[in-house]
């Protein structure tokens, strides 16, 4: 039997319903439209349905779209910088080929932010750290790493 | 099986009644990373995640975590990493941040696997974790907590509140290691090793293993050979080889019973060279 949940969804109210055991991941692509949350393993290993629930990012495809009941969730297509403008993340992505084929690149932008906003000075080590929960199949760790310490020396003022 | 039931009470007593009139096809769920995955769901759950008490940190004698606290909480407590350096160790390399963020310290022990990351330091500090059913509290140390793979003493009706741990002495250091093929793997071992030290004599010793028998255990053998000793490098390798003894490991798909029994005694002693440094 479904129920109505109401929750902040990438900054606008929003109620919808939500079935018993249906995934986080299969109400925002599914009835909400949002499908930059992609499905990749579907058991919490590969991080491409990685969103945010109150600021801390979770697998939403182990997540019960009931919880998110009163709360904030925000899922790439929210995720926006000062301006309006791309994120320091999001534009760092872009600029340092962190993204090939993609179809990780939402939920590694989303796990680069969740550490970003901890820590604008992350070392390698803890870029790479942060990002054990999110699997590239190209393989581009190289150039994601890269993205983000681009990002943090943004954020830092320093390019 | 589909869910056709999702339960979000407030209290205990109100999960408790929706346990009573769901009976034995109900489940309790936590943060979820253990259940959601897979088809095959019980028919009913009953979320505990509102019930606002049964997360939090208490650090003190004991120190009290409830259960419904997420990993990434008890890796971020400062306290927790000063007084419990093992715990914070294993929470540094238990899954992934959004894992943790929704993954429970009660749940990654009702879950019961042999693997358990946070079993092998919880037991070295003595561990005891408070049950609550229908019919009253309890409380029981964590060794007899487990009883095998995804068995524990919890009575269907029951649910894990909280784990209590000693308050380290002075002098007492302790640690935490897991072997793994890549970072997100299920521990292939792991050891937990607790030292208090005055003047170079071991004045007490607590030793645990994990993914290397059916539960998650003590190596009270070894705990007993160092404990009123000196650690010297003899006496390392001596613990090394006894901890081989104490366990029985299984051939599985992630690696050889064979080479969990060698890895123990390695990770066994690198953790006194490492404590007695």
């Amino acid at each position: 039997m479904s129920e109505t949940i109401a929750f902040e969804l990438n900054g606008q109210p929003v109620r919808v319903a939500a079935e018993p055991g249906q995934r986080l991941l299969d109400l925002l692509r599914g009835p909400l439209r949002l499908t930059g949350t992609k499905e990749g393993c579907a058991e919490g290993e590969c991080g491409a349905c990685t969103v945010m629930v109150d600021d801390r990012p979770i697998n939403s495809c182990l997540f019960p779209a009931l919880e998110v009941d009163g709360r904030e969730v925000v899922t790439i297509e929210g995720l926006r910088g000062p301006d309006n403008r791309l994120s320091a993340a999001q534009q760092a992505f872009a600029d340092a080929a962190g993204t090939q084929c993609g179809f990780c690149s939402p939920g590694m932008v989303l796990t680069a932010t969740a550490l970003l906003n901890e820590n604008t000075d992350p070392s390698d080590e803890q870029i790479r750290d942060a990002l054990v929960g999110n699997l590239c199949r190209c393989t581009g760790y190289v150039q994601i790493v890269d993205s983000v310490r681009i990002a943090a020396e943004h954020l830092r003022g320093e390019s | 099986m589909k869910t056709r039931a999702y339960h979000r009470p407030r209290t205990l007593d109100e999960a408790f009644a929706l346990k009573r009139e769901a009976g034995p096809d109900a489940r309790f769920i936590a943060g979820g990373t253990d259940l959601m995955v897979g088809q095959q769901q019980p028919a009913t759950l009953i979320s505990l995640r509102s019930i606002t008490d049964l997360a939090g940190i208490d650090v003190g004698a004991p120190t009290k975590i409830g259960a419904l606290t997420p990993l990434a909480d008890l890796l971020a407590n400062k306290e927790i990493a000063a007084l419990y350096p093992a715990v914070t160790q294993a929470c540094h390399t238990f899954a992934s941040m959004q894992i943790r963020n929704a993954a429970t310290v009660g749940g990654n022990l009702c879950n019961a696997s042999p693997a358990a990351d946070l079993a092998p330091p919880f037991l070295v500090h003595g561990a005891r974790v408070g049950i609550l059913g229908p019919d009253g509290a309890r409380e029981i140390a964590l060794e007899e907590f487990f009883l095998g793979p995804g068995r524990t003493a919890l009575a269907d009706d029951e649910i894990l509140t909280h784990v209590l741990l000693d308050k380290p002495a002075p002098e007492t250091r302790a640690v935490f290691s897991r072997k793994t093929r890549v970072r997100m793997d299920i521990a292939l071992a792991s050891v937990a090793v607790l030292l208090e030290l005055g003047d170079r004599v071991c004045r007490k010793a607590r030793v645990a293993a994990g993914a290397v028998a059916p539960t998650p255990l003590r190596l009270t053998a070894v705990e007993q050979l160092l404990e009123g000793k000196r650690i010297t490098p003899k006496l390392m390798a001596d613990a090394a080889e006894l901890a081989k003894t104490c366990i029985a490991p299984v051939d599985d798909i992630r690696t050889s019973a064979d080479y969990r029994r060698r890895i123990i005694g390695v990770y066994i002693r690198r953790a006194l060279e490492e404590l007695c440094a």
